[in-house]
């Protein structure tokens, strides 16, 4: 984007090591928690800096995979340690470290009272699998690096987290485990249909090199194995019913890169390997998914009305935000598609932002419920104005990041033909936006507004280091929804380049 | 091969004794680099090859590692170290007799070796009413399926007149399965060889078992013998009843998925950590097995099995081991609720026990991870669709009680009655460094895998 040659050879490498590298002061300091804190910051500070790095030598316009690292691996499965970025992930990258950088930072301030040092190790290991998944071109390594989010993230909501944490952390993992394994089992069915023994591959490149080689009936169950994993992470309605229990059990950090990484993991997996290697797949599929998309949007919106906890209300919220992104993807045009990976990226801005604020207003006030709460707005204009931009953007104002994604999405979806024209469910989503406004402004009113607490006055507006948290979220969301135009243009090509493989493997398949 | 046996049943200094096994052991191990002889000896009666050399790595590894382990238990129970050693000797030189075998009658003998040491371990804390009815269950069991595999082998034998596997493997490819005798015999010897790897329905010996045997003699019982028992299933099924394969593929299918099924789902409900781990080992025998039912699928078929079971071999020794920690009375094994905030009391073995717990359960970067991957491919290349998915939700349901135990040990906080940790270093250090292994090997396989394809190329069916 800004430097013409590569500032820094092997910068994904970098990305992946830079957390390890930081975990080996971080163990040995393990009982001194400022000593453990500063390394954990030093270290996402180094990594976020790296991954800007890594947008700045990131060549516009181009749609393939840059920064390409290829070795083998595993010589004798034919397995490859392959990393590289397109226009689709490189955000993604920084979104990631951004987010673990605020959520360190947030975390360091006092909120994590008890073992600092094991927390900070914990969300150095969950950030190389969360960066790890966005750079893996090798189905194997993606496989390993998307499961080694599951453990960490595990450990931060049942040790760190609420009451019911237990109960969360494992329903949790279980739901994640059970999908996970069986795409284990499509990348291995992948894998042998790849080729004669010994030339087997699991490098995306080389599948897609070519055109499919693989049946239409092939195509059916592995894109449904796979599917079927993603959807249960992202996740996407039926299978959406451990996310309110994570996020409300979960510690606000958690609940920060839950939402603005963890779920992205699940739409990227569609869009990356799901779509192109299985295209027949996709289409045989394709109205259930477009149905559970409305469903989600309709559904997530719904539920929130009427939540009375604040924190499973951004839950429920994201459930429809996410519903955005899966129909965005399977509606199989470019303006959907760059919404829905637009979606991704401001989902993770806004709803992040939306966690730690609910995080910050119940480190002070201790309730979630938000009939316990009312009258802040007074109290903490700060807090307010950060609030209510974040819930503007995350209700789809103009102007602001969330609007945009939500916009081409929706245009997207009226351009779909089928057995039911697209303009239905275009217009059932764009019921999905109003209830959006309905229920986060009824919720700002009745948290913000009205008479508030004795209990509350004496409670201090944002801290500095929340405002710091809280500050690049913020210029992010407005100058994504002023100037989207050099993001998409990032996004596009990538974008349209994964459809026309698609695209093309679903000719080849039909000839 | 190991000729300080004799020597340790005397020696009075204890804490010398692991050290002269280890020492032995690795003699053992360096002595075929120094004499490298390879083919058949004693009139054909053994092959030296690739397949035997496997399994010597395996059975040292796994012996070496449980004398690493036994210290402190055998000293606080003062159960018989001499003893001790030596019998994990005996079964280690059985089960590599097993690997070597190219004839019924080695390899007879070889498992006989192998399994009557196990009785005396399962039993050696003699004052202990449960190590004395381990041992009895153990033996009794032992005993019958010793002589419904005789059984078959005669059988075997008067089909074909040979005892050598290869003669059989020819008698029985002549008479098919149509010949009754033929039916019998396999029937007898799959049965036989179930009951000595722990298949279901020939388990119900194992959780009594190992809950009931001393904690290191459970190690090194739940991984020694079991490997052995699927050195022999590999070198009879494969080598002997190779021709039937299409037979019995089928039914070894079943048994797996029954066998891990079983073993998963009572798992689940066990609240004393010994005893699931008794269980889990029975579900581990099942996903084992799925890689001998897809031996059509050629080499990689039997380097999965190879591979799984020397994984599952350092993992499972070392969750067992980990139980070593917890002082209790008799042979009991922690609860759940008795490892509450291990974490806390004892950070290193809370550590290790977690890595080894994620390896059984199969999540990245582990050496268990990476023996489910290799398992899937042959299962999924000879057909069985529905096996491999059976494996899939088999390791999801398996999560739950593994990850329990984390639960326990770094969500919950100890209690006034939580028992004494044991602090020893030895101890420490072994697991930590069997836990490094476990991640070590998760990520570079390539070692142990490329010996395993070399391995189970002499085992493929033709």
């Amino acid at each position: 984007m800004i430097f013409e040659r590569p500032l820094l050879e092997n910068v994904l490498t970098l990305l992946v090591i830079v957390p390890l590298v930081g975990l080996i002061p971080l163990l040995a300091f393990i009982r001194d928690e400022r000593a453990a804190k500063q390394v954990a910051l030093v270290t996402t500070f180094v990594e976020l800096v790296v991954s800007l790095v890594m947008l700045a030598q990131f060549r516009v316009g181009e749609a393939g995979f840059q920064m390409v690292e290829s070795v083998l691996w595993l010589p004798s499965l034919g397995i490859r340690y392959e990393l590289g970025v397109d226009g689709i992930s490189v955000f993604l990258v920084v979104l990631t470290t951004l987010l673990t950088f605020v959520s360190v930072l947030y975390s360091s301030a006092g909120v994590i009272k008890h073992r600092v040092g094991e927390f900070m190790a914990v969300f150095l290991l969950l950030e190389v699998g969360m960066v790890g998944v966005f750079l893996a071109l090798d189905l194997f390594l993606f496989y390993v690096f998307f499961e080694l989010m599951l453990v960490p993230m595990y450990l931060i909501i049942g040790i760190w987290g609420g009451t019911r944490r237990i109960y969360a952390t494992l329903k949790f993992v279980l739901f994640t485990l059970a999908g996970s394994l069986l795409m284990l089992v499509a990348i291995v069915a992948v894998y042998l249909a790849s080729g004669e023994p010994g030339a087997r591959t699991l490098s995306f490149q080389e599948l897609v090199s070519g055109g499919t080689r693989f049946s239409p009936t092939f195509q059916f169950w592995a894109f449904f194995a796979f599917a079927l994993a993603f959807a249960i992470k992202l996740p996407m309605v039926p299978f959406h019913t451990w996310l309110p229990d994570a996020h409300v059990e979960a510690p606000t950090a958690g609940s920060i890169v839950l939402a603005g990484v963890l779920l992205k993991a699940g739409g990227y997996g569609l869009l990356r390997f799901a779509l192109p290697l299985f295209p027949l797949g996709a289409q045989a599929w394709l109205p259930i998914i477009i149905l559970l998309s409305v469903v989600a949007i309709l559904y997530g919106a719904a539920v929130s009305t009427v939540q009375k906890d604040l924190k499973k209300l951004v839950a429920y919220s994201s459930v429809a935000h996410m519903g955005f992104v899966t129909l965005g993807l399977f509606v199989l045009n470019s303006q959907g598609g760059v919404g829905a990976v637009l979606q991704m990226i401001n989902h993770g801005l806004v709803t992040g932002a939306l966690f730690l604020f609910v995080g910050i207003q119940y480190e002070r006030t201790h309730r979630r419920l938000i009939a316990d709460l009312g009258g802040l707005a007074n109290q903490w204009p700060l807090y307010t104005t950060f609030f209510g931009i974040f819930l503007l953007a995350s209700l789809g104002l103009p102007g602001l990041n969330g609007f945009v994604g939500e916009f081409l999405v929706l245009v997207g979806a009226f351009r779909l033909e089928g057995a039911v024209s697209g303009a239905v469910w275009g217009a059932a989503a764009a019921i999905g936006v109003i209830l959006a406004a309905v229920y986060l402004l009824w919720m700002f009113q009745r948290v913000m507004y009205g008479p508030v607490r004795e209990a509350y006055k004496a409670l201090p507006d944002l801290s500095p280091v929340e405002v710091a948290c809280a500050a690049p979220l913020l210029a992010l969301t407005v100058l994504l929804g002023v100037f989207p135009q050099p993001v998409i243009r990032v996004i596009e090509p990538s974008l349209d380049r994964m459809l026309e493989i698609a695209a093309a493997a679903s000719a080849v398949a039909a000839r | 091969m190991i000729g300080l046996d004799a020597a340790l049943g005397e020696e009075r200094a204890e804490p010398w004794l692991p050290w002269i096994v280890i020492a032995g052991l690795a003699a053992a191990l360096y002595a075929p680099v120094l004499y490298p002889a390879s083919g058949l000896f004693f009139g054909g009666f053994v092959s030296v090859d690739a397949f035997a050399g496997f399994f010597r790595l395996v059975f040292i590894v796994l012996a070496a590692l449980t004398a690493l382990i036994a210290p402190p238990y055998l000293g606080r129970k003062r159960v018989p170290a001499g003893e001790f050693y030596g019998v994990v000797l005996f079964s280690t030189v059985g089960a590599m007799t097993i690997a070597l075998a190219t004839d019924l009658i080695t390899l007879f003998v070889g498992l006989e070796l192998v399994s009557i040491p196990t009785y005396v371990l399962a039993g050696l804390q003699r004052r202990d009413r449960w190590s004395n009815e381990a041992a009895l269950k153990y033996f009794l069991l032992g005993a019958f399926s010793s002589a419904l595999l005789l059984y078959g082998f005669a059988w075997l034998l008067g089909i074909s007149g040979s005892t050598e596997l290869s003669a059989i493997a020819a008698a029985v490819g002549r008479a098919g399965i149509a010949d009754p005798a033929v039916v019998v015999a396999l029937a007898l010897v799959t049965a036989g060889l179930g009951f000595k790897a722990a298949v279901v329905p020939f388990h119900q010996w194992t959780p009594d078992a190992y809950d009931g045997a001393p904690t290191p003699s459970t190690a090194f019982m739940s991984v020694a013998p079991k490997a052995a028992a699927f050195a022999a299933i590999l070198r009879v099924m494969a080598s002997a009843l190779g021709p039937l394969q299409l037979d019995w593929s089928l039914v070894f299918a079943l048994l797996a998925l029954v066998t891990m099924t079983g073993g998963n789902v009572v798992a689940l409900v066990q609240t004393n950590v010994k005893r699931m781990l008794a269980y889990s080992s029975i579900a581990h025998t099942g996903y084992i097995l799925s890689g001998v039912a897809a031996m059509a699928a050629g080499a990689s078929a039997g380097a999965a099995v190879l591979f799984y079971v020397f994984a599952y071999g350092i993992m499972n020794l070392g969750a067992f081991a980990s139980l070593i920690y917890v002082d209790l009375e008799g042979t009991r094994g922690a609860t759940l609720d008795e490892l509450n905030g291990l974490w806390t009391r004892h950070a290193a073995g809370a550590l290790s026990f977690t890595i080894f717990l994620i390896s059984l359960t199969g999540i990245p970067v582990t050496i268990g991870f990476l023996a489910k991957f290799l398992l899937i491919q042959p299962v999924l290349d000879a057909g069985y669709v529905w096996l491999a998915v059976a494996i899939a939700l088999n390791a999801a349901l398996a999560a739950f009680y593994y990850l329990r135990v984390v639960v326990h040990m770094f969500m919950y906080d100890p209690d006034e009655k939580a028992p004494r940790i044991e602090r020893a270093r030895v101890l420490s250090l072994s697991l930590g460094g069997i836990a490094i292994l476990t991640i070590l090997l998760g990520i570079l396989p390539d070692p142990i895998y490329s010996f395993a394809l070399d391995a189970a190329a002499l085992v493929v069916i033709r």
